[in-house]
């Protein structure tokens, strides 16, 4: 294990993203390592709180852009594969949000400093989320031509604000996130970790065999709700968002990481929204 | 097959509107279309003296509007707006009969299956807004009320002034808050809580999170345009694409559904019997015209307060 850390204690199970470096941001490796862990953190009788966190600054900045080693995070354009290929890619994206949002534990993320995209999908799937109160929380996938694709969205902060928020890109940091529900609250970031192992404690005083099925409750009225559709409908539209073509004069991230590299990349990508969003 | 109602059988199922060619060359009257710039069209309602109700030939209008914004390619975001004082004060009560915009008048006296087809299509035509592929921004001041409301709601992005007034009043005072029901996209029951009438300022609406943003009226059309100019950056297919699973994730949590439970309660709705001491829109608009419902009906829906009991 390097790009997830592991640690139990006091029954608590705490889950470090580990790539500092990159503002923890996926790669493939990383999924890989989540998804050998997982499973053992699920089977383990002797942790009854799962703690998601981040190494460093930051909690998570998404999926690695970079182009290498992502083809767990990302669909590359230009990638010719069979649309068999693709939806099992598509599938295995969007089961890993599911996996973790039924992970047959209560699990709480712990949220600092950039929490956008995937990352702050891992944070959406997590039973709680705890956050310092200046973390960053976001969704510019649109703004490459990406689909955002998590289904939570619109049941956590309703139509409106999901359009506004993946329209725009906008960050919102850990207060308004918790005045719109999309997290359960905002700390200074100082308190963050006491705040998280106080209520795990609370939580892991719980009986642990009525922990799960409590959990399965509250999350089958969700699945009456639609999410169990919403998942698989979800990888379709991803499937045909790969055949989306973009016009001559529209910002194409993936051309312009080519040619300029991936930082430029960004800044271009950000740059019509920045002022906009500072202002809002 | 002509149903004698003033439309086909053919139409009582689902279509698009937008997909026929009917706007080319259209006499826009009741809506206005405009360019702000390349990539910005504005759509203006245009009854200001009606404070734009919805009679039929707006919604004609504003449909040959939404049709020619999104068959023009350049064109990536759609703003709504209203002439005059208000966005809208829903339908228009005091429509000749035979308008198909409600009241539909009873002594039209349709057959169940008609009334029930219309009632569908009416739905639907806010299903087709928010199934538009572009992005619309609805710009609200003054009143926005009813069917003018649910017009707004079904846009995806609501700026609005801080003392512009969002609700609904239905008929009388008997619907308050059930008829809006679907089209409310809070799907929050905090916000429901204890609001059998929904009446709320644009302040407290985008608190509540139906509008995104409320802002003092003098500064309405600046922030509205801001907000179409940056969306106006993002890819178009990519937000159609992402406009339709967000349309699909709202029939999945049950808008369907819900769509369908509205059209069913309103036919139910024509054939409501009033008791004697009920407000009755026909009986009222017959005895004392439009303006003495409207007042009658204020006083009903605002009862004052009972007097506090002697300790």
């Amino acid at each position: 294990m390097s790009t997830v850390l592991y640690e139990k204690k006091d029954g608590i199970g705490y889950i470090t993203l580990n790539r500092p470096e990159e503002l923890n941001a996926m790669n493939d490796e990383m999924l890989a390592e989540l998804d050998e862990l997982l499973p053992k953190v699920e089977m383990d009788l002797d942790v009854k709180v799962a703690v998601f966190r981040g190494a460093g600054k930051d909690f998570c900045a998404g999926q690695d852009l970079t182009g290498v080693k992502t083809y767990e995070v990302l669909s590359e354009p230009g990638e010719h594969l069979t649309i068999k290929k693709r939806m099992e890619a598509e599938r295995r994206r969007n089961r890993r949000w599911e996996y973790i949002f039924n992970l047959a534990k209560p699990t709480i993320a712990q949220v600092h400093g950039h929490c956008l995209g995937t990352g702050c999908y891992l944070s959406m799937v997590c039973d709680i989320t705890i956050a310092a109160e200046d973390a960053q929380f976001g969704d510019p996938l649109l703004r490459m031509g990406l689909l955002p694709h998590m289904p939570l969205w619109l049941y956590l902060v309703g139509i409106k604000r999901t359009r506004e928020l993946l329209f725009t890109g906008c960050y919102i940091d850990g207060i308004e996130a918790e005045k719109i529900g999309l997290i359960n609250k905002a700390v200074p970031r100082d308190d963050l970790e006491d705040e998280v192992n106080n209520m795990a404690t609370g939580i892991a005083l719980m009986n642990c065999d009525a922990l799960a099925p409590a959990k399965d409750a509250v999350n089958s009225v969700m699945e009456a709700r639609g999410l169990g559709a919403a998942w698989r409908f979800t990888n379709d539209m991803q499937l045909v968002m790969q055949q989306r073509t973009m016009l001559p004069e529209e910002f194409n991230f993936f051309s312009v990481r080519e040619k300029k590299g991936l930082k430029a990349a960004i800044e271009e990508r950000d740059a019509p929204f920045k002022k906009f969003c500072e202002e809002r | 097959m002509p149903t004698g109602f003033g439309w086909n059988f053919k139409t009582q199922y689902k279509e698009c509107f937008y997909e026929h060619n009917d706007y080319r060359e259209w006499d826009f009257q009741t809506a206005l279309y405009e360019k702000v710039n390349d990539r910005v069209a504005r759509i203006t309602l245009n009854r200001p003296d009606k404070r734009n109700a919805f009679n039929d030939r707006m919604f004609e209008d504003l449909a040959a509007a939404m049709h020619k914004a999104n068959d023009d390619p350049d064109v990536r975001v759609v703003i709504i707006r209203g002439a005059g004082n208000h966005f809208g004060a829903g339908h228009d009560l005091s429509s000749p009969e035979g308008e198909e915009s409600p009241p539909v008048h009873p002594s039209v006296n349709p057959t169940l299956q008609d009334y029930y087809g219309f009632e569908r299509r009416r739905c639907y035509k806010y299903d087709d807004i928010t199934d538009y592929p572009k992005i619309t921004i609805a710009q609200v001041h003054g009143k926005c009320i009813g069917a003018s409301q649910i017009f707004a709601a079904s846009c995806d992005i609501i700026v609005t002034a801080e003392d512009a007034q969002f609700g609904i009043r239905g008929f009388g005072s008997q619907l308050h808050g059930l008829t809006e029901y679907p089209l409310w996209p809070m799907w929050s029951n905090k916000a429901y809580a204890g609001r059998a009438v929904t009446e709320i300022s644009g302040k407290e609406a985008a608190e509540l999170g139906f509008a995104n943003k409320a802002v003092p009226l003098d500064k309405l059309e600046a922030e509205t345009l801001r907000w179409a100019q940056v969306l106006s950056n993002l890819p178009s297919e990519a937000v159609a694409v992402t406009k339709e699973w967000m349309s699909g994730m709202q029939d999945i949590m049950g808008m369907g559904g819900t769509q369908r439970a509205h059209y069913h309660a309103h036919t139910g709705l024509q054939y409501v019997r009033f008791r004697p001491e009920e407000l009755n829109l026909y009986k009222e608009k017959r005895d004392k015209g439009l303006k003495g419902f409207l007042k009658d009906r204020a006083e009903t829906a605002t009862p004052k307060a009972a007097p506090k009991e002697k300790k």
